[in-house]
């Protein structure tokens, strides 16, 4: 018998067996780790191990005298500032009660010696006016607070107290102290700040520009963060003027009735701003998002889909597919798959980019303006020798700092680069005006003119109203010069504007949280950011009452259009980019399955029209109509492609259904949605880990990992 | 960049693509579950990587990796306070190393294909497929097959036995 922690031979033998059926016959094949490794070698980011562990290893001789010294002068610092109360009231008192002036106060040393060797909370100060932070708390309140916050590895807290509530302990707690996921040690890394320490970096620089009611508004908020007891609250939008990144509200989309409402239309959209966004939350800061911050089709369209591009002069194929619906079985799922043509880096027309950087007060955080400043070296390095770069920034006023400039010049550019620095308020408005003069001086014939902005969206100066914004853009998208949004950091990022100004100025959104992402959208998906290949590209499904008794499309809340908009080449829609691929998803309710949809008392005016007869001789479940316009053409032409339901099971669906899927209910449950029907992180998991596919850039294989966290994070 | 950086990059990719499944597979066999496996994976070849290292033969690397591998597995698990399991994962390295050796799975793989094909009956092979592809249940199976639910172990435990001697004597060859 064999002892029980040595297995037998049998017995690996038979692990052995039962592994490489699963990998034969079950497909459990191993995942394609080399991006993850390499980027993680590059980084030197182990799972399971504070990144600087290494070097401070080897550095630990070098820096212990120097931990000592600057833990003495805490010490020092410290019990001063405790003092000084009691010092200064001494002091109060002598000098009331001073008989001879010529008598040197017995502590009148004191104060010199707090001012020539900083205390702890002089120190914090200096690096917040550093960082940008340039407000001051009452004396006493801020030095408290600071040492509480800013030493909890010096001071030891008593046993009796429990430890201030981080994002990192409540991951911890899921699972309990022993059972943390070593990838959630990667987020725990002091690499970012914890979503307490937020709420010190609001742009109080842009609250002075307002004048006092603005700095009164900045402080009230800052005291509400401040005493908030929740990490990360303080970034859950609190509306204009107000710190915190914003949302606009998203409401899912409802089932309707095919009797009621046979024609779905809606534009088509290429963000993937909401995808790195919830990205950013989960894996940097070990928190859920907030549900107005998750828009599913963003999501699913941050993933490449292998549907086969047009062999035809269309600039883009369509691919539908149905299959039952895994989160609600009686229901169906239709996928709608575009597929934009690829354009061959040295067919990739000429390009006139003007890049509009905001180097306010607000972009002064390493996840910012550094970040962006790296994101555009990496752009300004594939520009070629036809294209053209000029650079516009923008603060409390805007200028222009690199005139259009040849490729040929690459080094200018990059020194232009070099040279930003942040510091003051935002106007962007007026940024925008002289960036569209520039591209417009500028302007390619044929060629590519887009104007690329990079902010966090706290525009506060000029024309700061998101609706003057949005007329302002919708203006200028009419010149042919077309718009690319970058989000940066968080905090104060204004991502309902970003989003509303990139839709309406024939845009993309994207958001960067990290020189990876920056990378996939500037370098790797250079031709799709760049290249419009068609423009007001609308779709519009009719569905067969005889076959669909209701349906729902799932996101695309914000690009929902009236029927008539369809056939109506002035209403703007998205546009496609050279290689983008767009997915769509429905969930269908097939005929004679109930649904519950909310009831129409019959009209009392006019009689109610009878609905025409089912088509009862079409086996067709829907048909599938787009519209698109040529970039520079104003006439838009229409496809059309009908859908019979074959029946198939979501285990026989492709792939790429299959993730698309998985992706879609991995954002209902982030959302919280009331269609979500059985998904659980566990499902959405165990299909995509099904269905990951080739996956050469490792973009699934962080998904899972994300599901994985918010698994964790919500408890399943 | 200097052309030693881009010949160590170079190295360095060349070593995580050609080996990468090959370490994951191994802890898998260790006992991981794929989330652990994936992390332990990057571990490793962050852990050779960082400390300079040296080119060595396909199958001198796969030992040193699995070494790590192996190493970097028990301190997690110390890590979460579970009891060391180093006899265990000894002996599960003496039979990975004996059975499937320094060239990785691939062979098993290739071999075990070929004995579903001449091994076992149709039937058999439904029957493994029911199990690992679709993940039905002994009773499934069982209606599937016709047969009594009690005996569907036993059909599965013969099945792996046959094909287990199958893969041995060909890889032996």
């Amino acid at each position: 018998m064999s002892q029980p922690n040595r297995p037998n031979r049998d017995d690996l033998a038979d692990r052995l067996m039962d592994q490489a059926l699963g990998e034969l016959l079950g497909g459990e094949t191993p995942p394609d780790l080399s991006q993850r490794i390499l980027v993680a070698v590059e980084e030197d980011v182990s799972p399971s191990q504070p990144r600087k562990e290494h070097v401070m290893s080897k550095s630990k001789r070098i820096f212990r005298p120097l931990v000592l010294v600057v833990a003495v002068c805490l010490v020092v610092g410290v019990t001063i500032a405790l003092l000084l109360p009691t010092l200064q009231s001494n002091r109060g008192e002598w000098a009331r009660n001073m008989v001879e002036p010529s008598a040197p106060p017995p502590s009148a040393s004191a104060p010199m010696e707090f001012n020539s060797s900083p205390s702890r909370s002089e120190e914090i100060e200096d690096e917040e006016v550093l960082a940008g932070r340039r407000y001051r708390e009452v004396p006493g309140t801020k030095t408290e607070a600071a040492v509480e916050k800013k030493a909890p590895d010096r001071l030891a807290p008593r046993p009796s107290e429990p430890s201030p509530p981080t994002a990192t302990p409540d991951l911890m707690s899921q699972e309990g102290p022993v059972a943390m996921d070593p990838k959630d040690l990667v987020s725990a890394l002091p690499e970012t700040p914890l979503p307490g320490e937020e709420s010190l970096s609001l742009p109080t620089e842009k609250r002075v520009v307002h004048g006092g009611k603005h700095r009164q508004e900045g402080e009230v908020a800052r005291k509400q963060l401040s005493d908030s007891s929740v990490p990360g609250e303080s970034e859950l939008g609190r509306g204009p003027g107000r710190g915190g990144d914003r949302y606009d509200r998203v409401v899912d989309n409802a089932f309707k009735t095919v009797k009621d409402h046979p024609l779905s239309t809606f534009s088509i959209d290429v963000d993937t701003a909401a995808y790195a966004n919830v990205r950013r939350f989960l894996l940097q800061e070990g928190r859920l998002p907030p549900p107005d911050a998750v828009r599913i089709e963003e999501l699913i369209n941050y993933f490449d889909y292998d549907y086969a591009g047009p062999d035809d002069d269309v600039p883009f194929a369509a691919h539908i597919e149905a299959a039952g619906c895994p989160w609600q079985p009686e229901h169906r799922l239709v996928r709608i798959g575009l597929k934009g043509k690829e354009v061959a880096s040295e067919e990739r027309p000429a390009s006139n980019l003007v890049f509009l950087l905001d180097v306010s007060g607000s972009m002064n955080s390493p996840d910012k303006l550094p970040l962006l400043k790296q994101g555009m070296k990496m752009l300004a390095e594939q520009v070629r020798e036809q294209d053209r770069v000029a650079i516009v920034v923008y603060a409390g006023s805007e200028g222009l700092v690199l005139p259009s400039t040849s490729g040929e010049n690459r080094q200018a550019i990059l020194d232009a680069l070099d040279r930003l620095e942040a510091g003051g308020s935002t106007n962007g408005g007026a940024g925008i005006e002289l960036a569209y003069r520039t591209a417009r001086e500028n302007f390619i014939e044929g060629g590519v003119n887009r104007v690329l902005l990079c902010t966090d969206g706290d525009f506060n100066v000029g024309t700061t109203s998101q609706g003057d914004l949005i007329r302002m853009v919708e203006e200028k998208a009419t010149s042919g010069v077309f718009l690319s949004v970058l989000g940066f950091g968080r905090g104060n990022l204004n991502d309902a504007m970003m989003e509303s100004i990139s839709n309406k100025g024939n845009g993309n959104y994207a958001y960067i949280d990290g020189p990876t992402e920056a990378q996939k959208v500037l370098v790797d998906q250079i031709g799709g950011t760049l290249v419009t290949i068609a423009k007001d590209v609308k779709i519009q499904v009719e569905f067969n009452p005889a076959q669909v008794s209701a349906y729902r499309l799932i996101g695309y809340e914000n690009r929902i259009l009236a029927a008539e908009d369809f056939n109506d080449d002035k209403k703007d829609a998205g546009e496609i980019g050279a290689g983008h691929t767009v997915t769509a998803l429905y969930e269908v309710v097939p005929a004679g399955v109930k649904i519950d949809t909310p009831s129409v008392d019959p009209l009392k005016y006019q009689p109610t029209a009878e609905p025409s007869e089912p088509s009862e001789q079409s086996d067709e479940m829907l048909t599938l109509k787009l519209r698109y316009k040529q970039p520079d053409a104003d006439h838009s032409q229409l496809l059309e492609f009908p859908l019979v339901d074959g029946g198939k099971s979501f285990s026989a669906a492709g792939t790429d259904v299959q993730f698309a899927a998985a992706v879609a209910s991995f954002g209902m449950l982030l959302r919280d949605s009331p269609h979500r029907g059985d998904a659980t992180y566990g499902a959405v998991l165990e299909i995509a880990e099904s269905a990951v596919g080739a996956d050469p850039h490792g973009y699934r294989a962080e998904f899972l990992q994300m599901v994985r966290r918010a698994k964790a994070l919500a408890g399943q | 960049m200097t052309a030693t950086t881009v010949d160590r990059r170079a190295e360095m990719t060349a070593l995580v693509q050609a080996h990468q499944a090959g370490v994951w597979r191994y802890l898998r066999f260790l006992g991981c579950d794929r989330a652990e496996a994936d992390d332990l994976t990057q571990e490793t070849f962050l852990v050779v990587l960082r400390d300079g290292f040296e080119a060595r033969s396909p199958a001198q690397t796969a030992a040193y990796l699995r070494t790590v591998a192996r190493n970097r597995l028990l301190m997690a698990r110390r890590k979460r306070g579970n009891r060391p399991a180093e006899v265990e994962l000894a002996a599960a390295e003496a039979y990975w190393a004996k059975a499937v050796g320094n060239k990785g799975l691939d062979d098993y793989l290739v071999a075990l294909a070929d004995c579903l094909q001449v091994a076992v009956t149709a039937r058999v092979r439904k029957a493994l497929e029911l199990q690992y592809r679709d993940r039905a249940s002994r009773e499934q199976i069982a209606a599937a097959l016709e047969m009594a639910a009690e005996g569907v172990k036993t059909l599965l435990r013969r099945a792996r036995d046959v094909l287990r001697d199958c893969v041995e004597r060909k890889i032996r060859r």
